[in-house]
């Protein structure tokens, strides 16, 4: 007879203690794995939606980093083509999108509005980021962009125009003259983030560098990467190639230029752990007085087995497999149960309320995480063995003959 | 059967055990020595609060003495870590108890093979010498039978059975026949005389039954927790 054969002898003999105490971790556990799918499904949309946006490494000049434009494209990478050419040649890179980014006034005439501008390849953009899926009105830039431009919502309301409307952008070009040109909106798009939103004009880089008058320059390229293909290995290759190409450069990966998703990642950490820790305390303090209860009450059986040979270890032993013996039968409970649950929340359809920052909100969508469930198991099991192992060591400290003459 | 063992089983020199109870101090034995050799059939008597149960309890490494020294085959008992008295109860000595006490989730079969288990004897071998020890009680029908489903009488007869799983060279019985009809009573002592004769088994009874007494080939009484006589009866 094993201590834990022993153990779930005592606990099927203890059946409506044992199955609350089974319960309670149960839905412990439940609680962990939902909440460990429902962050991992968090971080990876946020991670695609950081990428979409960002690409997986940008190539942009040296000086760029850490500084801030004093003039137009002050740090701009000239001969942006044969720079474009020298990435794509890399057998790890999906696509190379030329940017560039600008500020300027946009108006009607009526109306004049400050505007943050990206000028963009539009086929290539349309192809690997989430733009065009932002088009609430009209269409997003066609071909090379001609002189179509897509405004965010806000800033289309702020001028009063639609698509087909005609405006005027006004910019400086490097040397510090005034430039102006007229745009036709193609299209109007809901970017998420409102102060964005407001603000948010896309064209063609041809339009963008007539207006700027800068030539073949771009601000940045940004690169993404095949399936499978391995960031780090890639940006190496990027950095010797683009080196050799005699442009002075760095690569910078995504995570670097999303601060944001570090942020968001470490509140999700920070909240799961605290629900975390709330779980393992309500498990820790169930689980002690449910073992502590089981101790007082087999007093008498302790001193019998004390006195017919068992060791205290042995006592101690018992009492640690009773509580991972009702942690295993919970967590196998808890599986069934987050797996119900979880089918349940993704067939709803509820709508989570939009993240810091965003203008929609996103349908509940909770990942089958197997390190979640794998870690709500350790949990439950270490936090068992915890709440029983006080319980289980005085059982194994009491006096045989004091435990004999308990009534 | 028992191994031969050269000298006293268990061997007290000059205990003495006291219990706090509220402010003041109360001897339970006072400078006992008493020694209890191979094979032995012997009765502690006395009223109740003489120190028999205290006694049994020293002798059988159930508790430690505030003086003086158990010794078992020669080695002193509270030399011994808690472990080591856990491994010498297991090995060397078997108890029965006024109510039984046995292990409520076990069946009578697996009660007898618990303390074979603890002695790491393999599963076959338990099964085999449960079996046996059973039916030497009389109790081959109730093999998988629950304890809280066996008379007094039985479950006396599953405990004693138990107390002889890991061949003990002496069992400790504490008022065995105390919760038992007398005619249950008696059975119960003639199964323990058998097994004293057939096994060479030393028993020590701590008990107040003019029963077990008569029945006893060496009566030690105690009197306010010291030895008021020891004679053979």
């Amino acid at each position: 007879m094993s201590s834990l054969a022993l153990a779930w002898r005592n606990l099927v003999r203890q059946k409506r203690r044992s199955f609350l105490m089974i319960a309670v971790v149960t839905f412990g556990f439940a609680a962990f794995a939902l909440a460990g799918g429902f962050i991992a499904q968090s971080f990876e949309g946020l991670r695609e939606g950081t990428i979409k946006s960002v690409g997986d490494l940008q190539i942009v000049d040296r000086r760029a980093v850490g500084k801030a434009e004093e003039a137009t494209l002050e740090y701009g990478l000239p001969d942006a083509r044969r720079a474009r050419a020298l990435a794509a040649a890399d057998p790890d890179v999906a696509a190379v999108l030329p940017r560039i980014d600008f500020v300027g006034l946009m108006t009607t005439g009526a109306k004049s509005v400050p505007f943050l501008g990206v000028g963009v390849d539009p086929g290539p953009e349309a192809a690997a980021t989430l733009v065009p899926e932002l088009i609430v009105s009209g269409k997003y830039l066609a071909g090379d962009g001609g002189d179509g431009v897509v405004l965010g919502t806000g800033l289309a309301a702020a001028l009063n125009v639609k698509p087909g409307d005609r405006v005027t952008m006004m910019a400086t070009t490097p040397d510090g003259s005034l430039n102006a040109l007229d745009g036709i909106v193609t299209g109007l798009a809901d970017v998420r983030i409102k102060e964005l939103n407001d603000r948010y004009v896309a064209a063609g880089v041809g339009l963008v560098s007539r207006l700027l008058q800068s030539g073949d320059t771009v601000s940045k390229l940004v690169v993404f990467l095949k399936p499978g293909a391995d960031e780090d290995r890639a940006a190496e290759r990027l950095a010797k190639a683009m080196a050799a190409g005699g442009y002075p450069i760095v690569v910078r990966h995504w995570r670097e230029l999303a601060t944001f998703y570090e942020q968001v990642k470490l509140l999700y950490v920070g909240i799961f752990g605290f629900v975390g820790a709330v779980l393992v305390v309500i498990v820790i303090l169930s689980a002690a007085i449910v073992m502590t209860m089981a101790v007082t009450e087999r007093t008498r059986e302790i001193g019998t087995l004390r006195a017919i040979g068992t060791r205290p270890s042995g006592i101690r032993t018992m009492f640690l497999a009773e509580g991972v013996v009702i942690a295993l039968a919970g967590c196998v409970a808890g599986t069934i149960l987050a797996l119900i649950v979880r089918a349940a929340l993704n067939a709803s359809g509820i709508m989570l309320p939009p993240p810091p920052g965003a203008t929609h909100g996103m349908p509940i969508n909770v990942k089958l995480y197997p390190l979640a469930y794998g870690a709500g198991l350790l949990a439950m099991v270490l936090t068992m063995a915890i709440a029983s192992y006080f319980p289980a060591r005085r059982a194994a400290r009491m006096p045989i003959v004091e435990a004999l003459a308990h009534v | 059967m028992t191994a031969a063992i050269a000298g006293p089983l268990v061997e007290a020199r000059s205990l003495s055990r006291s219990y706090r109870l509220g402010e003041s101090v109360v001897p339970a034995v006072r400078d006992v020595s008493l020694a209890i050799a191979p094979g032995e059939f012997v009765a502690l008597r006395g009223p109740s609060g003489s120190g028999k149960t205290t006694l049994l309890n020293l002798l059988g490494l159930l508790d430690r003495p505030d003086e003086g020294s158990v010794r078992v085959g020669g080695r002193d008992g509270e030399a011994l870590t808690e472990e080591e008295r856990s491994d010498l109860r297991r090995d060397r000595f078997g108890f029965v108890f006024q109510t039984f006490n046995l292990i409520p989730v076990l069946s009578a079969e697996e009660n007898v093979a618990y303390p074979m288990a603890l002695a790491g004897a393999s599963a076959a071998r338990r099964r085999e010498r449960a079996r046996e020890l059973l039916a030497a009680v009389g109790l081959s029908v109730k093999l998988g039978v629950r304890p809280d489903l066996l008379s007094g009488g039985q479950r006396q007869r599953v405990a004693i059975a138990r107390a002889l799983a890991n061949a003990p060279s002496i069992v400790f019985a504490d008022e065995p026949t105390a919760n038992l009809d007398s005619h249950t009573a008696e059975e119960i002592l003639d199964l323990m005389r058998r097994i004293n004769a057939e096994r060479g088994v030393a028993f020590l009874f701590a008990t107040h039954d003019a029963l077990v007494v008569s029945r006893a080939r060496r009566v030690v009484t105690l009197h306010d927790g010291a030895i008021a006589s020891d004679a053979a009866a």
